[in-house]
């Protein structure tokens, strides 16, 4: 197993198993088409509220895929493999939750204009939305990772799961929404999004790491 | 001249839960030998395997790989091992094709179809491994061995679910391997026939 065999190999297992990706984007679609029909569907209410909303709809999205990241693997013994490989078991974390971010985070990119005009976001601010979806979702994914290769071995693991990393993810839904909603208000929104980035950077530094102790003790 | 391969574990202490599998076990093994785990249901045969890989650690014990204490970090060993556990990470969304280039990207289609035929699935390249049996899954696994340079192979029960020819060539492809100064440790509760192995007893 080489790393560019294993990362195609992710990728044609995400690409196979496109119904659950497309699950989660079905998932996003419908929370920000329902949410104006629950509540209000004014443009004076929805347009302060779509960064909100969005990104709601986003970190749930991202939640229920990365929930059972490493589920089938452990099933099928590959994990075991991971660790014979001779690769670092960080490394093919990273690899694994980055094709796994490609394939979710592209789709919900395209989809986003067009949401986001539904929601009456002004077009001027689209481009902030992107920026924080890009620059925030990395946290979400790697936080996420952790959070799966802790509950890998367990039986109903996912709801301990929810409970792990749902604090985690709230500092960056406050930091995402800051930014699009101080856009709104033309204000200065660089600092939310920095602050975004050093999330996602930190979340990169950590979680592979942590991810990899995880699945080792998973694994024995 | 290759140096001959040698595997030895010292005074291995294995435990799980409570119970103990092993105190004070001892085996060395070399280049040319098959070492075969015995031991009733439960009584650790995977667990001394999957110490011997490093993803079990024990309480007290020592291995050494050609010499060299790898007891802290396996990485020495791992370069020259093959393992094969219980569940052998045959890849259900793949095709048999696709599940063994992912574990040796670098063999031609040549190779890979020489190996399955070696196993008898050569008629299956393009099926999905989620169609395969129980046995031909593990036999998309054991086409690996047909692929490999490595001198240590360690095997969780290989000869499970294969029928009486499956069994006969793995037995074969585990003597060749062995002449060229290969070392197999494996786990089986079927009786050999071609084999010679050394036993190691884990007594409950």
């Amino acid at each position: 197993m080489t790393l560019s065999s294993f990362f195609k190999a992710e990728l044609l297992t995400l690409f196979r198993r496109k119904q659950s990706i497309f699950n989660a984007l079905i998932f996003f679609v419908m929370v920000v088409t329902l949410f104006p029909l629950g509540v209000d569907p004014s443009p004076d209410f929805l347009a302060p509220a779509a960064g909100g909303i969005i990104w709601c709809a986003i970190a749930l999205a991202i939640l229920m895929s990365v929930e059972s990241l490493f589920k089938e693997d452990y099933n099928d013994g590959s994990l075991e493999q991971w660790l014979v490989s001779g690769h670092s078991v960080s490394v093919l974390v990273l690899l694994k939750v980055f094709a796994q971010w490609l394939m979710v985070v592209i789709p919900l990119v395209l989809a986003l204009p067009f949401l986001s005009k539904m929601l009456f976001l002004a077009s001027e601010l689209i481009p902030v939305m992107l920026v924080s979806v890009l620059v925030g979702s990395p946290a979400l994914f790697l936080i996420g990772a952790i959070g799966a290769a802790l509950t890998v071995s367990l039986r109903g693991g996912a709801v301990l799961m929810l409970l792990l990393i749902l604090p985690l993810y709230i500092p960056v839904i406050i930091f995402a929404t800051g930014a699009v909603r101080a856009a709104q208000l033309e204000m200065p929104f660089t600092g939310q999004l920095a602050i975004l980035g050093a999330i996602s950077l930190l979340a990169l530094a950590i979680s592979p790491l942590m991810a990899a102790i995880s699945i080792k003790a998973s694994v024995s | 001249m290759q140096a001959v391969t040698t595997l030895c574990v010292e005074n291995l202490w294995l435990e799980r839960g409570d119970r103990d599998l092993c105190r004070g076990l001892s085996f060395s093994l070399q280049g040319g030998q098959v070492a075969r785990i015995i031991g009733e249901n439960g009584a650790g045969k995977s667990s001394l395997l999957k110490y011997l890989v490093g993803t079990l650690s024990a309480v007290e014990g020592s291995v050494a790989f050609n010499g060299e204490d790898i007891s802290a970090h396996r990485d020495v060993l791992i370069q020259d091992l093959l393992y094969i556990g219980h569940t052998p990470g045959v890849k259900s969304v793949f095709t048999v094709a696709e599940n063994l280039k992912l574990y040796a990207p670098h063999s031609s289609n040549q190779e890979l179809e020489y190996a399955l035929t070696q196993v008898s699935l050569d008629a299956y390249w393009d099926t999905p491994a989620a169609q395969l049996s129980a046995g031909q899954k593990r036999r998309v696994a054991l086409a690996r061995l047909w692929l490999t340079q490595k001198p240590v192979w360690l095997l969780d029960e290989p000869f499970t679910a294969l029928d009486v020819s499956g069994v006969e060539v793995l037995e074969q492809r585990i003597k060749d391997h062995v002449i060229t100064g290969g070392i197999v440790v494996l786990t089986t509760h079927q009786p050999l026939h071609s084999l010679n192995p050394v036993t190691i007893e884990l007594a409950s």
